[in-house]
């Protein structure tokens, strides 16, 4: 026998192999998304798993894709108590769970409880842990968890004295199946923001305990993986789970049971998890995609500079389909189409988000040395170096809108944002003088008043995306240039740098930061004493003062008021992050082919309202088009 | 030595290959900073941290490697303390998934993508080279090797963004970025196998040129035999022996190491599992696959010292 023949042979099983699978049906919608972690809605983190979620799942109130604000979800009505603490849903009645059986106040209650076990380590738990009780309950499982593994006794027995435990310790009631009364520690005035959230959605109780595993040893829970796979996931959202491959698929198909399933413009969603950023854009390209959640490419900024060709020769026209009451994705739709050079496949939408440089601001660096930046002085001429609009213009190319505030400024309606700390070389100079640092001996160097020039500054960032590294050199040239300091670039793998960040081993370091909700708090606690997110070291006792006084303020226009003045505090004093551009979203989506694709800065989607247009509906558009440009 | 001592010295050297093996990754992954359950810039509270550590038993290297070791081996299972054997734990990051469930998903794509290509490395190298050793020198020979230069030096995403871009976007006579059906394997598996192609066409040129030169070839041609039936019948058969000898190990690498490949064309196989999960500190996702990999190589080796006996029975494996 020779050796190609054995090979042959198993080329041709592979090849048989490879045959069996009968290529399916195209889903209405298919989007590419990175790979999700988890469809077990409390353990959820990621920006592709919240996505997800939002398809197959319904929690109390879901985020409008239009307006971006709180709409019925789950819940019909609401209402709260007088002192803002206690908060009353109303279940819709014909709310339905995948398999048909009621969606019940219990189902809730079961996720927060799943939600808040210390076993299941959830990022989000801090949304439940406003209830009142909560925190003890935690407490109480965790300590409860130690004594069992000092010394292990009935596992099984200490499930159920959780189930009481929860049951007494944390203000979630259910009085019956349809309404769920909850009580917080203190008024939370974003309540109804945070009961959106993916994380808060309900889970089956009958059919996850069929997955529920306990570990005699330790005592802990766990679900089984088997049971967020099709066939065993049980879901009361939009769609229902019909497959799910390990980075290779996930199909989604309307589920008949959900409530408003009549109102649904599309029957099937399909999510590909293409990791290469250029084969993303050339599926794209070949229409075997509709949509991409993120586009990656190197030359992502010239295709956003074909979009703004577009827009700005198609601008006169939009003016005059706009006056005629067209909008959104019909708007583009009916405008001409891009000709040579220009685009309309790509949109760059500003999110709920910003990106900064951070500097380390406790008084020592890691080697002991004493730290520059701990002083306000020194950071806020940093800061005034820095040219924003020649950064979004020239290095990432992509036009973010710019900012001085942490807040995304105009996204929370009520509040006012600071000034912050704009550009201004000559007020640099003059501040870095009074903090100290002078050029006294003319080698164009500052040096401080024992003659010792300024250290060296290091630039941290992670080298997974060129897009930090072109921004450091341009801060290293505005900084060299201005403050005649000497910078220095550190790239590092992200793991490392994550790290760095940890344990403050930097000096200046990029950041960024999504909001979770939409309040000023999801940023501002940031920069709080303690904080497990304050990399900065960053501590001002005025400043943890205000965030308390705004927290047990009732008032919600006070309330902003005061979080106003936290925020001017430090953006236009502290600056302990000097904040670069609004965190931008890049899709690739065609309106005149799929619309319903949500453009609002929380970038949650109604899968249901997408859908693609067919050739007559494309023509309709575009002939209205034609008219109302003569 | 025998054919049976042979296969049973090995399969004995298969746990001590593992365990040397499994005891460097570990060492290395352990040593890699950062945290499974952190995604971009978000960052768990410490005592969520511990708790997670805890849940997966990782609070200490080496009773996690114990532990680990106990039920990935099997040994765990044999003496009923585990519910099944050769169980590689969950995923550290894909929650939902266990790493057994990952290289069950993986193995075979990269399996059969590894053998489709190997299977074009073979077709082309072996033509190429055999009309190159035929006629050294001649236009043919310019040509193969100079394609075969081109095969070993391009790295594979430049070789697989262009047929994407060619057959998929440009003539559209592919599939873009899905794995359905043999007709998205045929380019992922030609981007894979040109580097293996252009070794062994040089190996079979080289093996050619030797062989029509050998004693036994000429008598054959002085017999009568012509020059085409003197190299198929008499030089071919000595001048592959060392291909087969690369075959082992090339298909081994052709199996597990696509990873590239498999990221330009979108193939879920195992080669990308696994570098996704060394960036993303997958401490049981990389285990696994490690330790399937080797397992691979040793068995593949293995394999082809006993082809090697049947195609050349002069040889007494060592």
């Amino acid at each position: 026998m020779r050796p190609w023949m054995v090979l042959a042979a198993i080329a041709a099983l592979g090849m048989l192999w490879l045959g069996r699978a009968e290529p399916e049906p195209r889903a209405d919608i298919r989007f590419v998304s990175a790979e999700v972690f988890t469809l077990d809605p409390q353990r959820m983190s990621w920006q592709q798993d919240l996505r997800v979620a939002r398809a197959l799942y319904e929690p109390l109130l879901v985020r409008d894709a239009v307006t971006g604000l709180p709409k019925a979800g789950l819940a019909q009505s609401w209402s709260c108590s007088d002192d803002g603490r206690t908060w009353t849903f109303a279940l819709r009645a014909q709310a339905r769970w995948s398999d048909g059986s009621p969606v019940t106040a219990h189902d809730v209650r079961y996720a927060w409880m799943r939600a808040l076990l210390p076993d299941l380590a959830t990022d989000f738990a801090g949304i439940q842990l406003r209830i009142e009780g909560a925190e003890d309950f935690l407490r109480w499982r965790a300590e409860a968890l130690a004594a069992h593994a000092a010394s292990p006794g009935d596992a099984q027995a200490l499930w159920s004295r959780t189930r009481e435990a929860f049951d007494r310790l944390v203000a979630v009631r259910s009085p019956d199946e349809h309404t769920l009364v909850v009580t917080l520690v203190q008024p939370v005035p974003y309540w109804l923001d945070l009961m959106t959230f993916p994380t808060t959605s309900p889970v089956q109780e009958r059919q996850a305990e069929r997955f529920r595993r306990i570990d005699p040893a330790t005592g802990t829970v766990r679900w089984e993986t088997a049971w967020t796979k099709p066939g065993a996931l049980v879901t009361n959202g939009p769609y229902q789970l019909e497959s799910w491959r390990y980075k290779r698929g996930m199909r989604m198909v309307a589920s008949p049971t959900w409530w408003n399933h009549a109102a649904m413009r599309n029957q099937s969603l399909e999510l590909v998890p293409i990791a290469d950023p250029g084969t993303a854009v050339l599926a794209f390209g070949t229409g075997s995609v509709d949509w991409l959640c993120d586009v990656a490419v190197d030359w992502r900024s010239d295709m956003a500079a074909q979009r703004r060709a577009w827009d700005a020769r198609v601008a006169p026209e939009a003016q005059r389909l706009q006056a005629d009451g067209l909008e959104g994705d019909d708007l583009v739709a009916a405008l001409p189409e891009p000709g040579p050079g220009e685009r309309r496949d790509l949109v760059v939408i500003p999110a709920f988000g910003t990106e900064f440089w951070q500097f380390n601001c406790r008084p020592t660096l890691p080697d002991g040395s004493a730290n520059p930046f701990a002083n306000a002085g020194v950071r806020r001429a940093f800061a005034r170096c820095v040219d924003r609009a020649a950064i979004v213009d020239r290095v990432t190319r992509l036009g973010e809108p710019t900012t001085t505030t942490l807040v995304p400024r105009g996204a929370i309606p009520g509040y006012d944002s600071p000034a912050g700390v704009g550009m201004d070389h000559e007020r640099a100079r003059a501040e870095l003088a009074e903090a100290g640092w002078i050029d006294r001996n003319g080698d164009g160097v500052p040096e401080d008043a024992r003659g010792v020039p300024f250290p060296s500054v290091t630039l941290l960032y992670s080298v997974s995306v060129d897009r930090y590294k072109l921004i450091a050199l341009a801060l290293r040239d505005m900084w060299r240039a201005t403050l005649g300091v000497d910078v220095q670039l550190v790239g590092k793998d992200t793991k490392f740098f994550k790290d760095d960040l940890k344990q403050g081993k930097f000096m200046i370091a990029r950041g960024n930061w999504y909001g979770d909700y939409a309040d000023p708090l999801t940023f501002l606690e940031l920069l709080e004493t303690g904080n497990g997110n304050n990399d900065r070291g960053y501590s001002n006792p005025a400043y943890d003062a205000l965030l308390r006084e705004a927290a047990s303020t009732r008032d919600a226009a006070q309330r902003l008021t005061i979080l106003s003045r936290a925020e001017a505090l430090l953006m236009d004093h502290d600056v302990p992050v000097l904040p670069l551009c609004q965190l931008s979203a890049v899709y690739m989506v065609d309106p005149a082919s799929l619309a319903g694709v949500s453009h609002q800065p929380m970038l949650e989607d109604e899968f249901w309202r997408m859908h693609r247009r067919t050739a007559s509906e494309r023509e309709a558009l575009s002939v209205l088009g034609r008219e109302v440009a003569r | 030595m025998s054919v049976g001592s042979m296969i049973l010295r090995r399969s004995l050297q298969l746990p001590l290959v593992l365990g040397a093996v499994f005891l460097v990754t570990f060492s290395l992954m352990w040593l890699v900073p950062g945290n499974p359950m952190e995604s971009e810039g978000r960052r768990p509270p410490p005592e969520i941290a511990a708790l997670f550590e805890r849940s997966y038993a990782m609070e200490d290297p080496v009773t996690f490697g114990v532990q680990y070791l106990d039920r990935a081996s099997g040994v765990a299972w044999i003496t009923g303390r585990h519910e099944r054997p050769f169980d590689l734990g969950p995923s550290l990051r894909h929650a939902d998934w266990t790493v057994n469930e990952i290289i069950a998903a993986g193995l075979p794509v990269s399996m059969a993508l590894g053998a489709l290509a190997m299977v074009f490395a073979l077709a082309i190298g072996l033509g190429a080279g055999i009309v190159a050793g035929l006629r050294p020198g001649s236009l043919g020979d310019a040509v193969g090797q100079g394609v075969s230069v081109i095969g070993i030096s391009l790295p594979g995403f430049v070789v697989g963004s262009v047929l994407s871009a060619v057959f998929c976007a440009g003539l559209q006579w592919f599939p873009v970025a899905t794995w359905d059906g043999w007709s998205s394997a045929i380019l992922p598996a030609l981007a894979l196998s040109l580097p293996f192609a252009a070794a062994i066409a040089r190996l079979v040129r080289y093996g050619m040129l030797e062989e029509m030169r050998s004693d036994h070839v000429r008598t054959a041609m002085a017999k009568g035999r012509s020059r085409t039936g003197a190299a198929v019948h008499h030089a071919m058969k000595n001048a592959l022996l060392p291909v087969l000898s690369y075959l082992g190990p090339a298909t081994a690498a052709a199996m597990t190491g696509s990873f590239v490949v498999e990221k330009v064309f979108a193939v879920p196989g195992i080669g990308r599992h696994f570098v996704e999960g060394v960036l993303g500190k997958d401490v049981t996702l990389v285990m696994g696959i490690v330790l399937c990999y080797s397992s691979l190589l040793v068995v593949l080796n293995l394999a082809v010292d006993l082809l090697y006996r049947v195609v050349d029975p002069r040889i007494e494996a060592g």
